[in-house]
Formats: C-alpha cells, structure tokens, sequence
C-alpha cells in the first residue's frame, strides 16, 4: 500500500468518523439505526454552501452556522417524527428514518435542483509529501476530525451532562430512578450529534461534491464503520471508521475503483455474519 | 416518637389493563424495616415498582415524608428523598463504579465527593473498585454499588427488591448486615425478599401478599411464628 493510498484511507477515515460517533451515539439513546443521517448531512452540506455562496460568509462561519442549523433540524425531525413514534419497533423507526432522508433529500433537491456545487473557497495547490499529494482541505479534515473526536471524548468522560448520556444510553430506566431526565438529556444528544452531522456535511462539500446524494452515499460506510466498532460504543466507531477507510483504499488494489462503494456493504454483511456485536460491542443475551 | 415517612393507601396499580397489585395500604415508620414476602406473581415487585413511580398507579395515595408522590415519574420521585434498587439492572454496567456512585448524587452534584467518601468508608472493598466498569463486578459488588449509588443523597427511605437474589448463602449473609446497617443509620426499608425467613429476620414488621392485595400483615416475629404463614409461604416452620 503506498503512501498516498494511506492518505486517501485517512481522509476517508476523518470523513466518516465523526458521523460515525454520532450514530452510534443516537443508536445508544434511541435504540434503532437512524438512516435518516444521510438527510441531515446532505441538510449540512446544502446550509454551508446558503452561508458561504448566497450570503458570502467564509468557510468557517458557514460551517459554525451549518452545525447549527443541521443540529436545529435533527433535533426537531426527533421531536416532530421519532418522539411520539418511540414506542415503535426498531424496525418501523428504521424505515420512516429512511422515509426522513428521502423527504429532506427532495425538500433540497426541490430548492437548489441536482445540480453539483461546491464551496466558493480559494483554489490550493495540493501539497506533496514524499510523492504523494493531500490538498490543504483534507488536511483540515483530518485535523477537525481529530479535535471532535478528543472533544467529545472530553464531554463523555469528563462531564455530567456526558455521565448523563452514557448513563441514559446505558439503561434508561435506571437513569430515571437516579432523577435523570432523559428526555433533555436526549434533546441535548441530538443536537450535539446534528452538529457532528452537519459539520460532515462541510467535510463532504470540501472533499466530494455538494450535491442531494451527498449524505447518502456516505451513509454504508458510516454505517459500516458504526457497526464495525461495535454499535453504540462511540470510540469503536472511530477504529471503525479507520479500518473502513484502508479497507475501501485497499480494493482498489484489486478491484476497479467503482466496487469502492461495496466496500461498506461487503463489511457489514461479514460482521452480521460472524460478529454482530462489532470489534468492541458486547453481545446481548436474549432470554 | 416514630413518625410515618411513607404510607400508600389504597393503592392499585398494573399493567395495561391488567391489574397486579390492589388497594394496598402500608405505613413505614422512621428507622423501621418491613419486609414483603408472598408467592411469585403476587405483586411485591410491582407495589414497589408503583411506589418508586417507575409503574404509574391507577388509583390510590403514596405519601414520602406526608408529601403527594402519586403519579409522579421516576426522575421526580428520586427527588422526594426516597431511592428506589431495584433487583435487576441496578448498576450502569458501562460505567465505572466511581461513575455509579456519582449518577446516584444527580439531583444534588454538589454533595457527590463528600456523599462518595461515606458510601467508600460505608463499602470498603469499593474504594479499591473505583475504576472498574460495573458490568466486570460480580454479583455481590454489583449489589454493594447498587446499595451505594443509592445510599449517595441520605435517603429517609430506602426500597429494596430482592436484595438477596442471585447471591452466594456468604454474600447473603453480608447483604442483610449491609441492610441492618443502613437501618441503623436511620434509613426506614421497605424490602421485598424472596429469601423470606431471612428476610423477617431482620424485619421489625412484615407483610404477606398473595394475588395483589395484603394477606397478613404484623410484626416480623410474630409472622415468622405464625403457623398459617410459615405453611403458606415460609414452606417449613421457623
């Protein structure tokens, strides 16, 4: 595997990691997988580039106000659609989360039509290390990526409202006979993970394009990632989101590069398989 | 003079429509145990479950220090300065045992380091479990900081199911020292055990229930010695 293939897989790694995080932090809370993460991404992309193409704010602002704006979003589709359906099977929440990305796909689809954008940020040269290229946006990437996962690292271990969402995740009931509130403490994770999303959907619009599939097409291996680390465990998805990353570098080996997307399937078919738990979940006993 | 901190009257709860526990009416007197014993089904788990407002009650009166609980959720009972352990899934398993005990000081954070002190001094053998995940303790450790977690805000009340369960005959033996412990403390208990001999014992009043409602009702001693008692539910006489 060459440097640059390293890079790549890096890149991807930093791409998916953080929404990864957040997956599996919502799965912890809310107990089924919420598919509707390629809308809130794609809602991310799309809210950067209104802030930094149609209102003129550099990068940075408009990534600040797309993480707002997504984490408003994902937190009202929680009030608005999940909330009074969580009684539901995991199953059927499943489904209308699917139901959600297509609403929010065509909402954007319906205002900004297919066309592929992008940000209105200065071209870069890329820089070259060693004979292989990263540009100065994945490099910023990764970076980002590294500071959310030691931040939120910070606000798991080391905060309250952080013991809260473990707690709650962990077993809600108890939470509540401790006088936890898990619906704030819900409300909070939500937000905290539309950010994550929405700050994706930056990386995305940086790295790939800005267009309505945006979100969806990352949705398998953040999906795979998640469920390689272990569902609900927010570090694994981390180790998760790297072993994704070389693994979709490493078929291009061997493959043309268009099997790259089959790469997140293959994974959770095998772990399905053989490991449902994930490398760091634990096996649930069903009496 | 012994003052009620919890009574119910009346108290009906369940299920759906299905009714489990009925027109239940106790009191519980500062520094006093009583113990509910009664078959499997009989709606022990279920009136503590009730009291701990992790079950809501259909009709009927539960009252912490002569305060209205009723109806109340689970997170606004704990505040009412009663803790509820309950048998099961009493400890965050993914959380440190240090982390448990401060999940049990929620609702007041400024008193956790003081609160965790007294529960290390109160349970030695988990100071030096501090930072192992709940989930890797054994069954009595589990128990000790499911106890603990409980113990963090003084509660005057203390409602226990099934202290006892799933324990080793020494680890039960600890348990109910732990529990008269705790009673001597000044915390009132009221306990379901299965472990029902054992349980009395310690008791200073018990409570027999069969299919939902109160069957008898009297002091440990004198239901420990009753003869239909000890036929019907203690299976041989004390």
């Amino acid at each position: 595997m060459s440097l640059q293939m390293i890079i790549n897989a890096l890149v991807n790694a930093a791409l998916i990691a953080p929404p990864a995080m957040a997956f599996s932090l919502l799965f912890g809370i809310l107990r089924f997988p919420n598919f509707a993460i390629g809308g809130y991404i794609t809602v991310g992309a799309f809210a950067a580039y209104t802030f930094n193409v149609v209102f003129g704010l550099s990068l940075p602002l408009a990534a600040a106000g797309a993480m707002a704006f997504t984490a408003l979003v994902v937190w009202g589709t929680h009030i608005i659609v999940f909330r009074p359906m969580q009684e539901q099977s995991a199953i059927t929440l499943l489904v209308v989360s699917m139901a959600v990305t297509l609403i929010l796909e065509n909402v954007i689809r319906f205002f900004f039509s297919s066309d592929v954008r992008g940000f209105d940020i200065p071209l870069e040269r890329p820089w070259k290390v060693m004979n292989a290229h990263i540009t100065p946006e994945q490099l910023q990437i990764i970076a980002w990526s590294l500071v959310i996962g030691v931040s939120l690292h910070l606000l798991l271990a080391h905060t309250r409202i952080g013991r809260a969402m473990r707690a709650v995740a962990d077993n809600p009931m108890l939470a509540a006979i401790r006088g936890v509130n898990a619906a704030r403490v819900t409300a909070f994770t939500t937000a905290v993970c539309g950010a994550l999303f929405g700050l994706t959907g930056v990386f995305a619009g940086l790295d790939l394009v800005i267009e309505p599939l945006v979100g969806w097409n990352l949705t398998i291996p953040i999906f795979a990632a998640a469920i390689l680390g272990g569902i609900g465990s927010p570090y694994g998805a981390i180790l998760g989101a790297l072993l994704v990353g070389l693994a979709e570098e490493a078929t291009i080996l061997v493959l043309p590069s268009t099997y790259k997307v089959a790469v997140g399937f293959v994974i959770i078919a095998v772990l399905l398989l053989l490991r449902p738990q994930g490398l760091f979940g634990t096996a649930e006993i069903k009496k | 003079m012994s003052e009620t901190v919890l009574a119910t009257r009346g108290l009906t709860s369940g299920y759906g429509k299905a009714v489990i526990c009925q027109d239940v009416t106790l009191a519980l007197s500062t520094g006093q145990i009583i113990c509910i014993i009664g078959p499997n089904g009989a709606g022990k788990s279920t009136l503590l479950k009730t009291i701990a407002g992790v079950v809501r009650p259909i009709s009927g009166s539960v009252q912490v220090a002569g305060r209205e609980i009723a109806g109340l959720s689970a997170a606004q009972v704990a505040r009412s300065g009663m803790a509820y352990v309950p048998q099961e899934a009493n400890v965050f398993r993914q959380l440190t045992t240090h982390e448990n005990l401060a999940m049990g000081a929620w609702g007041d954070p400024a008193r956790t380091d003081k609160a965790r002190a007294r529960v290390y001094d109160m349970f030695p053998d988990l100071r030096s479990l501090r930072r192992e995940r709940a989930g890797n303790l054994s069954g009595g450790q589990r128990q000790m900081v499911a106890f603990g977690m409980a113990l963090m805000l003084e509660p005057q009340v203390l409602l226990l199911d099934e202290p006892s369960a799933g324990l080793s005959p020494l680890m039960v033996r600890q348990m109910f020292d732990i529990v008269r412990r705790v009673n001597a403390e000044g915390v009132a208990i009221l306990m379901v055990e299965q472990n029902a001999i054992e349980g009395l014992r310690i008791a200073h009043r018990g409570l027999v229930m069969a299919a939902g409602r109160v069957a008898f009702e009297g002091a440990a001693e004198e239901l420990l010695t009753s003869k239909e008692v000890s036929d019907l539910y203690l299976g041989t006489r004390a």
